[in-house]
Order: C-alpha cells, then sequence, then structure tokens
C-alpha cells in the first residue's frame, strides 16, 4: 500500500471536512461511493449539509459539478438534453442536459415524477444516455448525489425499492455537534463550499477507483458478507431481504472503505461499518411488531419507515458471528 | 456444535480400546475369561456418567486401592512383570473410562491403547497383528485429528465455530486413510532396506507351552473317546522347485521322530543316543548321503510353535538350512533344533523313496547287530498276533513282500476310526487285531510294527505328519494338526528302512471348511511369516543382487531404443509431447482456481494474546471484530492500547492480508 495513495484520499478527505464541519464520518462515506464508483442517496431534514457536501466533493477534485433542483414539473429531457433541429446541417443535433457532468447534485429527487426519476436513474445506472435511437455516454468519473426529505410527504413521489437499490450507499447526515455548530455560526459562512479548492485531479480519483476494486477480499470475509446477506434474506423482521445487487455493493463499498482507511485488503471491520449505509435501503421492515418504538422515529408516517430499517440491519450485523 | 465431532472422538477411542485389547489377546496376555471381563468393563463405562456421578469426590479410591493390588499382583500372582504391568494397565484404562471428562482424559485413554498395542506386540508372530495393527494406525490417526481440533475449539473459541460445523466424517476418513497409507508405505521401505541384524523378533512370550492333540513324542495306545480334530495349520511347505503342483507327487509325508521301544501300551524312544551336528560355513548341515534311489526334493518350511522341538521333513532328510548354529539328531534320523527355538523356517533337501519293492541294492546296507536287537524288542505278546502274522506273510518270498502284505492286510481289512471305545479287557494291540478291528493310525502302525517283530524284522513306529491340503493361491502345502499320522518303518535287508503306511487313511483327510477365502488368508500368513517375520539380511542381499541383475539386463535394451528401428525416436518424441500436453490439460483443469492462501485459523500469536485476555476476563463476542474488541479492551486499561492496536493490525495482515503468516507471527 503506498503511502501517496493514503495521502491522497486523506487530502481529499481533509478539504471536504473543511465544508462539512464536525462530519468525518459522513465524510468518509461520501469518499468511500466516490472511490467504488457508486452514487450516493442523502437523506435528511433541509439545512444540514447535504448540498455543501456534494459541492465540496465536487470542488475538491476539481471536477465539473451540476445540481439540478427536482420540481414535480420536470421532465426527462430536463435533465438528459434534448436534441433540435439544426437548419444548418439539416439534422437533429444533441444538446446535452445538466447530467453530462461529473458530479451531479441531484436536490429533493422525490419531489419530481416517476419518469423523471427513472430517467435518471438509467444513466446512474449505466453510465450513459439513450435518446433517440443513440447513446451518449456521461463522462468519467461520474457521480449521482441524490437528495431527499423524509419528513415531507406532501406532492412527492418516493422512490420504489427496486430504484433505491441503484444507490450504493444511504447516508444520514444529522445535525452538527454543539460545539461544531457554534464553530460554524462563528465562521459566518454563507456558502462554505465556495472556498474548497481542487486538492486531486480527476485521473487521480480513475486510479483510486482502479485501486478499491483490486483490493484483496480473503475468502472468510466473503463468507461474512454472504452471512450477512443471507441473514437479511431469513430474518422475520424484514419481508425482503438483500438482493445478490446489495451484496455486491456491500462488498465493493466495503472494498473502498478498505482503501480509504490505508489498507489493501478487507477486515471485517470495513464489511461491518458499511452494512448499514449500504445495505438498509434495500430492506423492507415488516409492518407489524417492529419498530414501534417512538424513539427511533423521525417522522409522523403510520408505516416502518428508514430508520426502521438501519435499526434491523443493525441489530443483524451486532449477530452474526465475524470471522476470525 | 462440536457435539458431532465429539461424538466421533468417542467412537474412535473406543474402536482403539477394543483394537488394544483384541492386540492383548492375540498376544496371549489376556485370557478369555479376563478378555471378557475387560470387556463387559469397557461396555460398562459407556454409562460412566451415572458412575462418576456416584463416586461423587472419591475419585482417588479406586485409584490408591488399585496401586496396592497390582504391588500384591506383581509380587506374587503375575506370571512374569510384563503380565503384571498388563493387569495394572488394563485396571487403570477402566479406570480412566469410567471417569473420562475432558480431552485429555482421552488422550490418556489413546496413550493407553498404544502401550496395550505395545505389550502385545512381542507376544504374537500371527498375521493378524498387522490388521490390529493397521486398524489401530487409521482410528489413531483419526482420533488424534479429532482431538486436535477440538482442543482447539476449546481454547476459548477460537477456531472457526463453523470450520468444525463443516467437518464431514469422509473429510477426517479420507486424511486417516491418507495418512495411515503413507506411514505404511515409508515404514514398509525402511524395513525391507535397513539391514536386519540380530533378533527378529524378541522372543519375550513364545508359545511354547503348546502341546496339541497332533503330534506327539510318544504313542500311546490304550486310551479311549473320541480324538478332537484340530484344524489349526502346524506348518506350511513350499516345494520351491516344483514347478506347478506339489500334489503329484506320490506318498509325501513329513517324518518327525522314530519309536523304537513297545512296552504293550506305549511306543516310546529308548534309543536317547543324540549327535550334534555343528553349523558349516555354508550354513547348510549335512544330516545323510544321498544314495541315488530316489527323486530329490527340496522343501521350504515354516514351523508353527508345536511345542517341541522336532523339525519335521520328507524322508530321507539328507541336508537342511535353518538359522541355528547347531543341529541334533538321533539314531533314528530324526532332526531336532536346539531348545528355544519356537517357530522355524527351515530348508530341506531330502531324497523321496522309490515307490514299489526294490531289488539287487546298488550298495551295502548294514544293521548293527545291537541296533537290530532293540528294533526287534517286543514285550510278551498273546502268540495269536504272532499266529495271524506268521499267517498273513506265509509264502512271501522276503522280508519287503512280508511287510507289504502285512500293510495290505490291515489297510483292507481294518477300518480307520478315531471314535476309540474299549470293548475288552485285552492290551490294546490284541484288542484291535481281533476284538474292535477298528482304530486310528497309532493302532495300524503299532499293530504293524509288532507283527514285523514277531516275524523277526527289525521295525519302528513313525510319527509326523501326513501330506497336508495344497493351497492353490500360495502354492504349498497346508499341513494341520489334524493331519498328525504314525506309521512304520521296517528294516529290508539289502535296502534299508523301508515305509509302510497301514493306515486305510491313505487318501489325506481333507478339512472341511474348504472356503477360498481361508486359502488366501493362509497363503497372505505365509507370506507375512516369509517376508516379514522372517525377513532377514539374507533376504535383503539376495533381492538387491537381483534388482542389480534385472538392471544390468534392461541396459541393452537401450541399445534397441536407438537402434536401428526406423521409427522409435520421433514416435517417442511425439508421445512425450502428447504426454506433456496431456499433463498440461489436466493440471491446467485439475487446479481450482486460484484461492487466497490466507490462514483458515487466527495466527498463533493471536490466539496466544486472546488466551492471555480471555484470563484477564476479556473475550470477545461472536459479532464483535478484532478492531471492537480491540478498543474495547483498550477502553478498559488503557495502558494496553498501544500494544494491541499493534496486535490487531499485525493480525489483520496476517489473517486478511495475505501476507505469510509465519513471517508476522515472529515478530
Amino acid at each position: 500500500m503506498p503511502s501517496a495513495t493514503t495521502e491522497l484520499i486523506g487530502r481529499l478527505e481533509k478539504s471536504v471536512a473543511s465544508a462539512l464541519v464536525g462530519k468525518p464520518a459522513v465524510v468518509r462515506l461520501a469518499v468511500v461511493g466516490l472511490l467504488a464508483r457508486g452514487h450516493l442517496l442523502i437523506e435528511d431534514v433541509p439545512g444540514v449539509g447535504k448540498t455543501t457536501l456534494a459541492a465540496a466533493l465536487a470542488r475538491s477534485i476539481g471536477a465539473a459539478f451540476q445540481r439540478i433542483q427536482f420540481t414535480s414539473d420536470m421532465l426527462p429531457s430536463d435533465i438528459l438534453g434534448v436534441s433540435i433541429w439544426d437548419p444548418e446541417k439539416h439534422d437533429f443535433v444533441f444538446k446535452p442536459g445538466p447530467l453530462f457532468t461529473n458530479i451531479v447534485l441531484a436536490d429533493e429527487i422525490n419531489r419530481t415524477t416517476p419518469k423523471t426519476q427513472s430517467s435518471l436513474l438509467e444513466a446512474m445506472n449505466e453510465t450513459q444516455v439513450s435518446l433517440d435511437h443513440s447513446t451518449y455516454p456521461l463522462p468519467r468519473p461520474f457521480m449521482v448525489l441524490a437528495t431527499q426529505n423524509p419528513l415531507e410527504y406532501e406532492g412527492t413521489h418516493p422512490l420504489p425499492e427496486s430504484q433505491l437499490d441503484r444507490f450504493l450507499l444511504r447516508i444520514r447526515i444529522g445535525y452538527p455537534g454543539a460545539d461544531d455548530e457554534k464553530a460554524i455560526l462563528r465562521s459566518g459562512m454563507t456558502m462554505p463550499s465556495d472556498g474548497v479548492a481542487p486538492v486531486v485531479s480527476v485521473e487521480d480519483v480513475l486510479h483510486l477507483q482502479g485501486l478499491a476494486e483490486r483490493v484483496r477480499a480473503d475468502e472468510s470475509v466473503l463468507d461474512y458478507v454472504m452471512r450477512l446477506v443471507a441473514a437479511t434474506r431469513t430474518s422475520p423482521m424484514l419481508t425482503l431481504g438483500v438482493s445478490p445487487r446489495g451484496s455486491l455493493a456491500l462488498l465493493r463499498a466495503a472494498r473502498a472503505h478498505a482503501l480509504a482507511d490505508g489498507r489493501d485488503f478487507l477486515v471485517p471491520d470495513d464489511v461491518k461499518r458499511l452494512a448499514v449505509p449500504a445495505l438498509a435501503h434495500r430492506v423492507l421492515v415488516r409492518a407489524r411488531g417492529f419498530g414501534n418504538d417512538g424513539a427511533h422515529r423521525v417522522g409522523g408516517a403510520a408505516g416502518p419507515d428508514a430508520t426502521d430499517a438501519e435499526a434491523v440491519v443493525a441489530a443483524i450485523v451486532q449477530d452474526i458471528p465475524v470471522p476470525r | 456444535m462440536t457435539a458431532r465431532a465429539n461424538r466421533w472422538l468417542l467412537i474412535a477411542l473406543y474402536v482403539l480400546v477394543v483394537d488394544g485389547l483384541v492386540a492383548l489377546y492375540l498376544g496371549g496376555m489376556l485370557g478369555v475369561v479376563a478378555a471378557t471381563l475387560v470387556s463387559v468393563g469397557i461396555v460398562g463405562s459407556l454409562w460412566q456418567a451415572r458412575v462418576r456421578e456416584k463416586l461423587g469426590r472419591h475419585t482417588s479410591v479406586p485409584a490408591i486401592l488399585a496401586a496396592g493390588l497390582s504391588a500384591i499382583d506383581l509380587l506374587y500372582f503375575a506370571a512374569t512383570v510384563l503380565d503384571g504391568l498388563v493387569h495394572l494397565m488394563l485396571f487403570i484404562l477402566l479406570y480412566k473410562l469410567f471417569t473420562r471428562v475432558t480431552l485429555r482424559d482421552a488422550r490418556d485413554i489413546g496413550f493407553l491403547c498404544f502401550f496395550m498395542l505395545v505389550a502385545a506386540a512381542p507376544g504374537t508372530l500371527d498375521v493378524s497383528f498387522l490388521f490390529v495393527f493397521i486398524l489401530f494406525m487409521f482410528t489413531a490417526t483419526a482420533f488424534l485429528i479429532l482431538r486436535h481440533l477440538l482442543v482447539e475449539s476449546q481454547a476459548g473459541g477460537l477456531l472457526h465455530a463453523a470450520a468444525i460445523d463443516r467437518l464431514r466424517p469422509r473429510d477426517v476418513m479420507t486424511l486417516s486413510l491418507a495418512g495411515t497409507a503413507a506411514t505404511l508405505v515409508i515404514t514398509a521401505l525402511l524395513f525391507f532396506v535397513i539391514p536386519r541384524v540380530g533378533q527378529a523378533a524378541l522372543p519375550l512370550r513364545g508359545k511354547t507351552g503348546r502341546m496339541i492333540s497332533g503330534f506327539s513324542e510318544t504313542v500311546a495306545l490304550g486310551s479311549f473317546g473320541e480324538i478332537e480334530l484340530d484344524n489349526s495349520v502346524a506348518m506350511r511347505v513350499r516345494l520351491p522347485d516344483e514347478p506347478i503342483d506339489g500334489e503329484r507327487i506320490p506318498d509325501l509325508r513329513w517324518r518327525g521322530i522314530a519309536l523304537d521301544h513297545f512296552d504293550g501300551t506305549t511306543w516310546t524312544r529308548e534309543d536317547r543316543k543324540l549327535g550334534a551336528v555343528r553349523r558349516p560355513h555354508n550354513g547348510t548341515f549335512q544330516i545323510a548321503r544321498p544314495r541315488g534311489t530316489g527323486r530329490f526334493l527340496r522343501q521350504e518350511i515354516y514351523l508353527e510353535a508345536l511345542g517341541t522341538s522336532v523339525l519335521f521333513a520328507a524322508p530321507r532328510a539328507l541336508s537342511m538350512t535353518i538359522k541355528t548354529d547347531t543341529l541334533i539328531v538321533d539314531g533314528a534320523a530324526a532332526i531336532w533344533a536346539p531348545p528355544g527355538l519356537t517357530s522355524a523356517q527351515y530348508t530341506v533337501e531330502s531324497e523321496l523313496e522309490p515307490p514299489g519293492p526294490r531289488r539287487g541294492p546298488p550298495f551295502r546296507v548294514w544293521l548293527d547287530p545291537v541296533e537290530r536287537d532293540r528294533y526287534l524288542q517286543l514285550p510278551s505278546v498273546a502268540p495269536r498276533v504272532a499266529a495271524l502274522g506268521r499267517e498273513i506273510a506265509a509264502g512271501s518270498r522276503d522280508d519287503y513282500e512280508a511287510a507289504a502284505r502285512l500293510t495290505d492286510h490291515l489297510a483292507t481289512k481294518y477300518r480307520y476310526t478315531t471314535v476309540l471305545a474299549r470293548t475288552t479287557d485285552l492290551p490294546p494291540v490284541e484288542e484291535f487285531l481281533f476284538a474292535r478291528r477298528s482304530g486310528n493310525c497309532e493302532y495300524f502302525a503299532a499293530a504293524l510294527a509288532v507283527m514285523l517283530r514277531t516275524l523277526d524284522i527289525p521295525a519302528r513306529v513313525v510319527t509326523g505328519f501326513q501330506r497336508g491340503q495344497w493351497n492353490p493361491y500360495g502354492g504349498y502345502f497346508m499341513v494341520r494338526l489334524l493331519d498328525a499320522h504314525s506309521w512304520v518303518e521296517a528294516w529290508i535287508e539289502g535296502t534299508g528302512w523301508v515305509t509302510f503306511d497301514p493306515s486305510p487313511r491313505g487318501a489325506p483327510l481333507t478339512f472341511s471348511g474348504n472356503l477360498p477365502i481361508s486359502f488366501y488368508l493362509d497363503a497372505l500368513r505365509l507370506r507375512w511369516y516369509r517376508y516379514v517375520v522372517n525377513w532377514s539380511l539374507y533376504d535383503q542381499i539376495r533381492v538387491a543382487g537381483k534388482a542389480r541383475q534385472t538392471a544390468m539386463a534392461w541396459k541393452p535394451s537401450r541399445a534397441w531404443l536407438a537402434g536401428p528401428v526406423n521409427v522409435p525416436r520421433s514416435w517417442i518424441a511425439v508421445a512425450v509431447l502428447a504426454a506433456g500436453a496431456a499433463a498440461a490439460v489436466y493440471w491446467g483443469r485439475a487446479r481450482p482456481p486460484q484461492r487466497p492462501t490466507a490462514a483458515r485459523t487466527p495466527p498463533r500469536f493471536y490466539a496466544r494474546a486472546l488466551r492471555a485476555l480471555a484470563r484477564r476476563g476479556f473475550r470477545p463476542s461472536p459479532g464483535e471484530t478484532a478492531r471492537e474488541f480491540m478498543q474495547r479492551a483498550s477502553g478498559a486499561v488503557p495502558a494496553w492500547a498501544e500494544p494491541l492496536e499493534l496486535l490487531t493490525a499485525d493480525y489483520e495482515r496476517a489473517r486478511f492480508g495475505g501476507t505469510d503468516v509465519a513471517r508476522v507471527d515472529r515478530r
């Protein structure tokens, strides 16, 4: 493990952390998502720094950054682009939409219609856009940071589980600690990500992504992943367990985590640490009997919600024996 | 979770115990009664938990008791020290079986079983010990594997619980079989190659006392009852120079000793004159000189321990090769080994008697007058016995014809039986000839010898074995104890001693249980004696010489390869290439996809550290990773933080990082 890699990742994390104060774990997850070529779903209340995180990440790697504010009247062409008749060439010319960039902040993704959502998700999955019988590749690296507000249900179109599956990780930012919040107040920053300068190049990111894929996974760690996933499938608390795509995502994220931690091999801790962000949004909690503990509930919805799923996955992770 | 492995361990343990017991029984260390008692104890120990409960804390009481008893046993009762030790060992075994709790107890019992085998080893030369030994090797290997796994899993739950879960009986079996096979192959190689000097087997407890219903050194008439036929094999006779079938040779007998004195009921050996023959330089004892009258027959004889030192051979033995310093030959041409030889292998060269009457001898033979008198000695015999002899022999031209007539008369007019009932108060010979008219070979021989002596023809009763049964698989005669036989030798003027066998039991009595498997087993037994028990330096030299000869003989074939044959070179090249390609394909396919080669279990240094931590009350829970555990322990004892962090990093590198465990281990 060359120290250059560690140093590179350290610089990136430090740069993002300078904008998002007091949230090193969240920063780590964002970097993991980037290194694992994944997309992030950031789910939290407004005003905790979702946009700041996305912008700081984009600026730190010196990549192109676009923010798309999703609304209910948006059409797929608004994000993918549109073909326009060019009278000089006597042909339709593709005019790329805001999606053609490295880092996309898809703000409040649940506000738009399922049609627009699915066009975005297809682009995320295939890293390309298909339009009018031709495909247009998206630039590399390509990463979507989608945010959604779990509290407001009025006029939203919540993403179905099958589409949530496309996101590598679902993370929560949460309120900053008292000291950190005071520090934010003191600095009086309005747009903290403005001050972030690029610290690593796009080529570095691509290189790191390549390294992350080659992180060594011992047979026993693979077995551990298998046990975790199998447990979600048989758990009486869940109606839907993790799909093979989910176990792949967990392994991919865990590898990136190992790299970010300065190792070229996986340890069970990587898997354990990533299990909740990588798996919780892929399971369905059984409606009754579990998750009635009001302390976990953020919203006032009647059914089980995201926090229940996280609690169940966390419980499963605590129960499964780790390899020694 | 480990209950399954525990059950297998218990099964393996009991197989070992039973195997050890069988070994002791085979080695003659235990009688039937003792073996049964111990077996009952062993079976009873399966329910040992209840006994242990009853015994409670007083488990040491029987141990102290046993120490005292075994001291008394050693001093007063046991035949030898070894017997006393065996008794003590069996007691400890039973005691351990009844009180066993831990894996350490299981190990102790395993050791005891090993010692049982060791104690039994000098007592037997039988091939069945080989099977007992192989079973022991196999079971012991499986036992050790299982015990090791269980020990590892007990020491703080470090071994993958899943690993023991995944364990299949087949895997353990395969591993044990492979281990046993490899050990046996290596042992066999060493056995055959290491020079065999000195005593092959420690004759600690040869079966010397076994006096069997078969062969005896006297012939006593007048007893009654039914003779029990013992079908165990007394000796095996190979005829190395006879290419196919030894059964074609007529009138084969294995002569033991000749009896010259009859007191009315018993034939004994009066002439105690013994001549010792010293071992000549070439190792072959000269016993008699050839006469040139009959065919020569070489016999390789494997003699079981019979409780006698008589060596048997086809009459007339000329020379004998045997591993002793002296042989003893008596006046009646019987051959004796020096005392102490319990079972023997030897080679004899004999000159067989030609069949039929012989006249005009090519050389002069004569009988010393003193000896002649001895062979004519008779107790007072009823006149009608002599009269019967005269009547039958009347009109004979010579002694040979007279003897042949008497033999023929007895063989046709009298019945052979093994059921001997006394019907009158007459002397045995008279009763046989005139009242019962049936008897076993001893009566026939005695009657013929008595009648010959009344006719003034010197005669003696000979005891030995009849030919026995041909074993087609091994190519040798199996001579059983029930083949024990007696016949008569008569002195024919001008010819010498001639064999007459008056028993109607001319055709060899065949043993009823003629299963091919018993032939196979007996053939295996012969090979066991030949190649293992009696494997000697001489054999090694012979085999080495043969190997050298073969190698020398092979050399010219290389010339053939390069020689005038047109194709071979290119063909051979093609064949080699094809074989190489096939091997490459095979290996390419057979090798499983590259798997990480990290250790399946925690590295030793980490296991040690965990044990140390466990003693201080820190144990990782199943769902706790090494790091979480490290943080918890460091949180409790801050002084441990730094070493623990280093330790955990090393552990992770060794366990998951694919780093050489041994290298990290050393640090």
